[in-house]
């Protein structure tokens, strides 16, 4: 292979096996989550510390600083294993999915009006997160196969696969890890062959659910509210759009340069709910202003476009696909929760990820890295 | 590989198409709202996270000349409604049964409280939409606990703690002091040049003292600037400034002097409601009305205000929580005879007789009377109880006395003494006949202050007034309808000359003229605060001398026919009369029966005005002025009452009764509220005491009744 000898030759050690996976960790990728997961411990410690210099309440962040090591350790772990077996063990994770869903609907607890955790000790666990990254994984094993094309049985069933973990989802109800997962699922048809035709008729079909839900009555009134409060450009004093309103202002007040560390009012008179979860991105924008808000963009971006740069130069469709999945999993994360706190997307329950405050969150996200850096780290190893 | 196909290239750039273009929507979004709006955001921020509080500065006080508080401030528990947590908390199906419970709550403690009031005060548009609303005052400390323990139950119902005024002497001097009340719109916008800042639930000074002195009675408010948070828990404190209380005034007043004062003025209205009206034609007994009248007490050295009573008159504590509209309706009912209104500087009445010294200074200062004039001033002058203007034959040219009652020889002195209208008719007319202006008594009655307000220092003083051929002529024109007559005749300087016609003054005006007669020719504008008083270091911000408005000319020639004249209206008598034989007494003799005239001499002037109403005469107002002790007055004292006919019957009495506890230093010491309970209890505490001492004694009388052992037995004891 030609590559493979060019690559041979600008080796500087040709005393070790060049393809070896260890010399082709991307660190751009690593460094830009570390990075991004270390912006995340200090805006959770600065938004949840509370405002008595004597007693700072330091839990979240001693939590989330374990959340980050286990991520990494995971990350790391996750990168070691060869992709591929895991196509092996792909009918697998889908059942352990599938089980953990419905066992969450069984034996979780309730927040916020969605039974979406286990509660284990102190710890909450959110299956639906994890469920993500092997629904990644089981779809890109499926899809694969059919190297680039799919037709329409094809796609049935790859929505078929789809069908069972967003309705248990639904059930939570969770309505933003639902879109997560259609944005996965879009994301990795159209990479995966999907023909063209067939993905207008795939959205078409999603906007007509979409118009025949919200006027079914099905959604209850303040959920409603959340999806269109950000519509509305006067601030209101209902619940959502007072979140988003508070929001947009913590983001503003935050101007250029920021206020500083501890020092966004919005932030530390906790005027944003969810501040430390789904709203962390106010914090950046309130304390560290447009500086930081564009580093924490920048961040991501370079995130994003390690893992696209990732998929095109995967060794196989499957790894291809899974970076795809990744991608488009972090790419409507990132937009919907930067959205929502800045007023152009509604309000839906998505954690921005390395950032918010939370396990699942954490490790599922460091988890999904840990698979790009995988099918990087291999992209000459394995075997087309 | 799929990736590797042209189709797969073309999807993955598409991807990342979409990926670019959600990530510059974001950094769009994050550009407009930190870079291009940063200051509209910033403002939004701090509106959210600043807030300013307010803490409440108690009033000044108000205090006596001898430094008894008046006026006092004490705490009162408010019961409010903050709409912010109401709106936020509390769906409109549970706010009815809130403000229920609220009512029923307040009611109970004994203030009746409707839930129509909670409604309207919650929707008042006067308060901002965050604001604290007021629903109820003065409320028990027991609502207030039991309301805070059962906050949950009672979701934006706060309490708190704000000063009001008391009055520890009661309605006592009402009418000087004035009253607070919640700032209406026209007041609310007009505090916005004043010294000192306003809240829109704020109270100010409505009338008296209170309005006068508002900017230095209101305390500076304190304001603390905090930063909160979404429950508005204070994060920290950025600016602070503490409540300064409001400074004392102190006023020339003596309370005991205000409080005899205001009595003796409603002991004469009774007395007068007592006796037959003779000059009423009517089947059996008509009594006089008195409804209302007015006593000014000036010390005519400084022209700082001693007294000044008005009937009736009002509690000023009604409106300490906010007056209801019944009650404010009473206070200006015109059937009630307006309680609110002071008289005593908002009363216009004719002067009648006690107008006769100023026609005198006129008539003496021009030389009308005198060695060159038409009449001496000892040269006497037969009043034969009616006066015709020469030239002039009509019937309406005859001008007479008080019931025509002829008098006799009078001089000077004696016009003045038993008030002789004719003679004053004479002199009148001799302005109009000689080479004099028209409206020489008018001329000398501006100089002692007529026909403007005396510039007390009070709010709503009303100027009197001297009516002249130009006012006469003004006033037609300007209003044809109103004032029909244009013209000015001889009987209308007649009229004036005795303190009649159009001739109107206040009380207080009256009592100021006198001043000027007493202290020897020096107008003063009345005074009723002599200091104005740090309340903490108890030194004076502001003293006020007295204000000489105008020095007369006062030469001896005019000073001692008046001052002999007036000095024999509370004593002279003789057997001069008309027909041969008859006594010819002082207005005022009979009233002064008695007065230790020897060691306080008191010269004064009675007056009776007549009155007209739309259906014809009602009965005369009756009044006095004095002034003593001669030579060297300290009191001037003008008594006004309303329909209570003759002036030195009916109001002399008055301003006697008051001279005399000046004179024999008898005038009671007044109590406030407090020590009268306090003694009341005490008083109790002693007869409890001597009632058992009397039953111990009893008792022991009993034991040894009929047995020699009780007294060695009370000895052993």
């Amino acid at each position: 292979m030609a590559l493979t000898t060019h690559r041979r030759s600008r080796s500087l050690n040709p005393g070790r096996d060049p393809l070896s996976p260890f010399l082709h960790i991307d660190l751009m990728l690593v460094l830009s989550t570390l990075a991004l997961a270390a912006i995340g411990t200090v805006l959770i410690y600065s938004a949840t510390r509370g405002s008595d210099p004597e007693l700072y309440d330091t839990s979240f962040l001693e939590r989330q600083i374990i959340f980050v090591m286990v991520g990494t350790a995971v990350m790391a772990g996750t990168a070691l294993i060869p992709y591929e077996r895991l196509q092996a063990w792909a009918p697998t994770f889908y059942a352990a999915g599938l089980v953990g869903l419905l066992a969450v609907l069984a034996v979780g607890v309730e927040r916020n009006d969605a039974r979406s955790w286990f509660q284990v000790g102190t710890f909450q666990i959110q299956p639906s997160e994890f469920a993500k990254v092997g629904f990644i994984v089981v779809l890109a094993s499926f899809i694969s196969r059919f190297d680039g094309d799919l037709n329409a049985r094809q796609l049935g069933t790859a929505l078929a696969l789809a069908v069972a973990p967003l309705a248990l989802i639904m059930r939570q109800p969770d309505v933003g890890t639902t879109l997560v997962f259609v944005a996965i699922l879009m994301g990795m048809l159209l990479i995966g062959g999907a023909r063209f035709g067939h993905i207008i008729a795939l959205t078409a079909l999603g906007i007509g659910m979409l118009a025949l839900i919200w006027n079914s009555g099905t959604l209850e009134a303040y959920q409603e509210e959340r999806l269109i409060s950000f519509l509305e450009s006067e601030i209101t004093q209902t619940d959502a759009g007072y979140q988003q309103a508070q929001s947009q202002i913590a983001i503003g007040n935050g101007g250029v340069s920021g206020r500083g560390f501890g020092q966004g009012g919005q932030t530390q008179g906790d005027f944003v709910p969810e501040q430390h979860t789904d709203f962390i991105f106010t914090v950046v924008g309130e304390e560290f202003g447009f500086v930081g808000s564009t580093v924490v963009l920048g961040l991501f971006a370079m995130i994003i476009w390690r893992t696209w740069r990732t998929a095109k130069k995967a060794a196989n469709t499957f790894g291809a696909l899974i970076c795809v999945g990744v991608m488009t999993m972090f790419v409507f994360q990132m937009f919907q929760s930067v959205g929502m706190t800045t007023g152009i997307m509604p309000i839906t329950g998505i954690p921005a990820p390395f950032l918010s405050y939370g396990g699942s969150s954490a490790l599922t996200s460091f988890l999904a890295i840990g698979l790009v850096l995988n099918v990087h780290m291999r992209r000459y190893q394995v075997r087309r | 590989m799929v990736i590797d196909t042209r189709s797969g290239r073309l999807r993955m750039s598409l991807l990342g198409a979409v990926a670019v273009a959600l990530f510059a929507a974001l950094f769009a979004r994050v550009w407009f709202l930190q870079v291009l709006n940063e200051q509209e955001f910033v403002q939004l921020a701090d509106g959210n996270q600043v807030r300013q509080v307010v803490e409440l500065a108690p009033r000044g006080r108000i205090i006596d000349v001898n430094g008894k508080t008046i006026v006092d401030n004490r705490p009162s528990i408010v019961i409010s409604i903050d709409r912010e947590t109401i709106v936020k908390n509390v769906s409109d199906e549970d706010l009815d049964d809130l403000f229920f419970r609220l009512a029923q709550e307040i009611s109970a403690t004994g203030q009746l409280t409707k839930v129509a009031e909670l409604r309207t005060a919650f929707e008042s548009e006067r308060f901002g939409p965050f604001a604290e609303v007021p629903v109820a005052r003065d409320v028990s400390e027991d609502l207030q606990l039991y309301l805070a323990e059962r906050s949950h139950e009672f979701p934006g119902v706060n309490s708190s703690v704000v000063m009001v005024r008391t009055y520890p002497y009661g309605d006592l001097a009402a009418h000087i002091l004035g009253y607070v009340g919640a700032l209406n719109e026209e007041e609310w916008l007009a505090t916005r040049d004043k010294p000192k800042q306003y809240q829109e639930n704020d109270f100010i000074g409505k009338t008296g003292i209170e309005l006068f002195y508002e900017d230095a009675l209101r305390g500076t408010p304190g304001f603390r600037t905090i930063k909160v948070d979404r429950f508005s828990n204070v994060i920290e404190e950025l600016e602070a400034s503490e409540p300064v209380a409001g400074s004392d005034v102190h006023l020339t007043i003596d309370v005991d002097l205000q409080r005899l004062t205001e009595d003796e003025l409603k002991r004469g209205l009774e007395f007068a409601r007592t006796q037959e009206d003779k000059k009423q034609e009517g089947e059996g007994i008509v009594v006089y009305n008195a409804p209302a009248g007015a006593v000014v007490i000036l010390d005519p050295r400084d022209g700082s205000v001693r007294a000044m009573a008005s009937f009736p008159t009002y509690d000023p504590a009604l409106f300490v929580n906010g007056i209801s509209a019944e009650a404010f309706a009473a206070l200006t009912d015109e059937e009630a005879d307006l309680p609110l209104l002071n008289r005593a500087i908002q009363g216009e009445y004719a002067p009648g007789s006690t107008f006769k010294p100023f026609t005198t200074y006129a008539a003496l200062d021009t030389g009308l009377l005198g060695s060159r004039g038409i009449l001496g001033v000892f040269t006497e002058y037969s009043d034969e109880g009616w006066y015709r203007i020469p030239n002039c034959g009509d019937s309406t040219c005859v001008f007479t006395n008080a019931a025509s009652k002829p008098l006799g020889q009078v001089d000077l002195r004696l016009a003045l003494t038993l008030s002789s209208d004719v003679y004053f008719y004479n002199l009148a007319a001799n302005f109009d006949r000689l080479a004099f202006d028209t409206d020489s008594i008018q001329q000398a009655a501006v100089l002692f202050g007529y026909g403007s307000p005396t510039g007390v220092t009070l709010p709503g003083e009303l100027a009197g007034r001297m009516p002249t051929p130009a006012t006469r002529l003004a006033d037609n024109e300007a209003n044809p309808e109103a004032f029909p007559n244009s013209r000015w005749g001889t009987g209308d300087t007649l009229n004036t000359a005795i303190g009649q016609g159009d001739v109107l003054a206040t009380p207080l005006q009256i009592a100021n003229a006198y001043s000027v007669i007493a202290n020897g020719g020096t107008l003063y504008a009345p005074n009723l605060a002599r200091t104005i008083v740090d309340p903490i270091t108890q030194e004076a911000e502001l003293s006020f001398g007295p204000r000489i408005l105008r020095q007369l000319y006062w030469p001896t020639l005019i000073r001692d026919p008046i001052w002999d004249g007036l000095k024999g209206v509370t004593n002279y008598q003789d057997e001069l009369g008309f027909d041969e034989g008859t006594t010819r007494n002082a207005t005022a003799r009979k009233s002064f029966e008695g007065f230790p005239l020897d060691d306080w001499p008191v010269a004064g002037k009675t007056g009776t005005s007549e009155k007209f109403s739309a259906d014809g005469p009602i009965a005369d107002y009756a009044l006095f002025v004095g002034y003593g002790p001669l030579p060297n007055p300290e009191y001037v004292a003008v008594a006004l009452l309303e329909e209570a006919g003759f002036g030195g019957d009916y109001a002399a009495p008055v301003i006697r009764n008051i001279f005399q506890r000046i004179a024999e230093g008898t005038v009671p010491e007044v109590l406030t509220q407090e020590d009268q309970d306090l003694r009341a209890a005490l008083q109790a505490v002693l007869f409890e005491e001597a009632q058992q001492a009397a039953g111990a004694a009893t008792e022991t009388t009993d034991n040894g009744s009929g047995s020699d052992a009780s007294v060695d037995g009370e000895a052993a004891g």
